[in-house]
């Protein structure tokens, strides 16, 4: 029995075809146009790491809680409030929420007390973040365990098709670290400059965005703020960037969204700049 | 252990010379190649190659790398999976001896979370938050200034954790000395795996120095030679093939992930307590 057919042409046929806005030639974008006034108001951030403590004063107040965790009969999502186990993830959330002041953040935990295991509550937490329509997900973890290739391959491919950002850390060490690796995300390492809204673009992938991620001052656990120094924290000054970016231009595509980066990058040369 | 030891020491303090002039030199592209040069200059000269156990290798990499980077004290923690616990396997500095062997949860403290997330970190006013970095205080009697830690690939997997405490001379750990760690975690994650594997020094060495690169040709074919001389004559037993292959095998399954180590212990555990439960043959 044949497939049934895809109609893959329909959205192209005359009368059916979607009438879109233009994006302003490259050369013309500023950061007031991509992002003046805007603070990520009505901008969904998943903070997919340790927890996050809503308690801090760099947090605010957090709109949606869970955690993921391993349980006898499989996986398992609680969605009452819960601390961070270790810091880091209230530390990215600072991050955000210093960039990006009103955008909704949202705490998926899913490193926990287990070692084993932790790759599919990872991947299981990311599936979270992608079905309960997250715009920007922070991913300052990544996974190098080869067996989750395929389906986070899949994942990162559902997230591109439903216009929602992946920004992951680059890991530093020598391994392949997933998703960083793939070619839809936004990934991201360090530059030692101590400006948050300054980024770099890598024109040779597969690590594209350098961001403030050497001697970062971020909150911690216990109300208290520690110097630390880590792609985990170069990585959500970009997830701040792009909610605020997408809190002015709720249309932009992923794809839209690398080249409007790319075009702020401090290190594109701009002729008529000032 | 203890004669090694201090042999070991005396080598390593012959090479501070070079060492210092290595960290004078340092530039940020230069100074990894000089690194690997100078450690694959050590494993010639038989600091690091010479047939110790490796325990006493994981010794040596802790102190050079301490040495090389600057760092007050260092420690190397392995992951027991069986208990998510970080178990110290070596420490150097400050109370060293007695935090060897010690254990600590994994769900807690920065080598807990780099063995947890798999990213390095570094981390420079830790005395400002000492609630924050009680376990390590508590472990070593201080307070640390500043921390480095990252951690022990081997293949894609997270073994362990290299932690280094309070830079010398600077209040924070750099990007460097964060690549430069990254490189002993490396070595120090090979040589622990193949211990693990083959329980044998010699593959070991011959692991070791194929992994540190390029050394003169005839200084490494003599060294290798030696190494399957000796690993071929343990292989002669048949009961030590044997269960190195059950060793391979069970190794294999076990990377394979997490279904597949549950299955395959399943089916061991069985298959023991068939053994336990059969009556025990007559005594003849």
């Amino acid at each position: 029995m044949a497939e049934p057919h895809p109609a893959w042409s329909a959205p192209f046929e005359r009368g059916v075809l979607r009438k879109l806005e233009p994006v302003l030639p490259l050369e013309d974008i500023t950061p007031e146009w991509a992002w003046g006034g805007s603070t990520g108001r009505g901008v969904k951030v998943a903070v997919v790491d340790s927890g996050i403590d809503a308690s801090h004063p760099a947090v605010g107040h957090v709109e949606g809680w869970v955690t993921v965790d391993e349980g006898p009969g499989g996986t398992v999502f609680d969605t009452a409030p819960h601390e961070d186990l270790f810091g880091h993830g209230t530390a990215c959330a600072g991050i955000i929420r210093a960039i990006a002041p009103d955008c909704e953040l949202h705490s998926v935990r899913v490193l926990g007390r287990a070692l084993l295991g932790r790759g599919s509550v990872f991947v299981a937490g990311l599936r979270w973040a992608i079905e309960n329509a997250m715009h920007v997900c922070n991913l300052s973890l990544t996974t190098s365990k080869k067996e989750f290739f395929g389906v986070l391959h899949e994942l990162v491919d559902q997230a591109y098709f439903r216009n929602i950002m992946l920004v992951t850390s680059a890991n530093n060490m020598p391994v392949r670290s997933f998703p960083a690796v793939f070619s839809s995300v936004i990934s991201v390492a360090s530059h030692d400059s101590d400006e948050p809204y300054l980024f770099y673009y890598n024109p040779e992938p597969p690590v594209e965005f350098g961001a403030h991620g050497v001697g970062v001052r971020v909150a911690w656990m216990d109300g208290g703020w520690i110097t630390s120094t880590g792609n985990s924290f170069a990585t959500p000054h970009i997830s701040g960037i792009v909610a605020k970016i997408l809190g002015k231009h709720p249309e932009l595509t992923a794809f839209q969204m690398k080249a409007v980066l790319r075009a702020l990058a401090a290190n594109v040369y701009r002729e008529a700049a000032g | 252990m203890g004669d090694e030891l201090e042999e070991a020491r005396a080598k390593i303090a012959r090479q501070a010379g070079e060492i210092e002039r290595l960290r004078r030199r340092l530039s940020d592209e230069g100074f990894a190649e000089d690194l690997r040069q100078t450690l694959t200059l050590a494993a010639a000269a038989g600091t690091i190659g010479s047939p110790v156990r490796h325990g006493l290798l994981l010794q040596m990499i802790v102190e050079t790398a301490a040495a090389v980077i600057g760092a007050r004290a260092g420690s190397l923690f392995l992951i027991d999976f069986a208990t998510d616990e970080l178990v110290f396997e070596v420490a150097f500095g400050s109370r060293a001896e007695q935090i060897e062997g010690h254990r600590m949860p994994a769900d807690r403290g920065i080598a807990g979370l780099v063995a947890t997330s798999g990213q390095p970190m570094a981390v420079s006013d830790a005395r400002d938050n000492p609630q924050v970095f009680k376990d390590i205080g508590d472990r070593i009697g201080y307070h640390p200034e500043s921390i480095l830690c990252v951690p022990l690939f081997y293949a894609d997997r997270v073994l362990g954790v290299f932690e280094m405490l309070d830079k010398v001379g600077a209040p924070a750990f750099s990007r460097e000395d964060m690549r430069t760690l990254g490189m002993f975690a490396n070595q120090a994650a090979v040589a622990i795996e193949l211990s693990r594997t083959y329980r044998h020094v010699a593959p070991l060495i011959g692991e070791l120095l194929a992994s540190l690169g390029d050394i003169a040709a005839d200084q490494k074919r003599t060294l290798l030679e030696r190494s399957e001389a000796f690993a071929a004559h343990a292989e002669e037993e048949v009961s030590y093939r044997e269960t190195l292959d059950l060793a391979k095998l069970i190794q294999e399954i076990a990377w394979r992930g997490d279904e597949e180590r549950a299955a395959c212990l399943a089916i061991l555990r069985g298959f023991a307590d068939y053994l336990r439960s059969r009556p025990e043959p007559e005594e003849m």
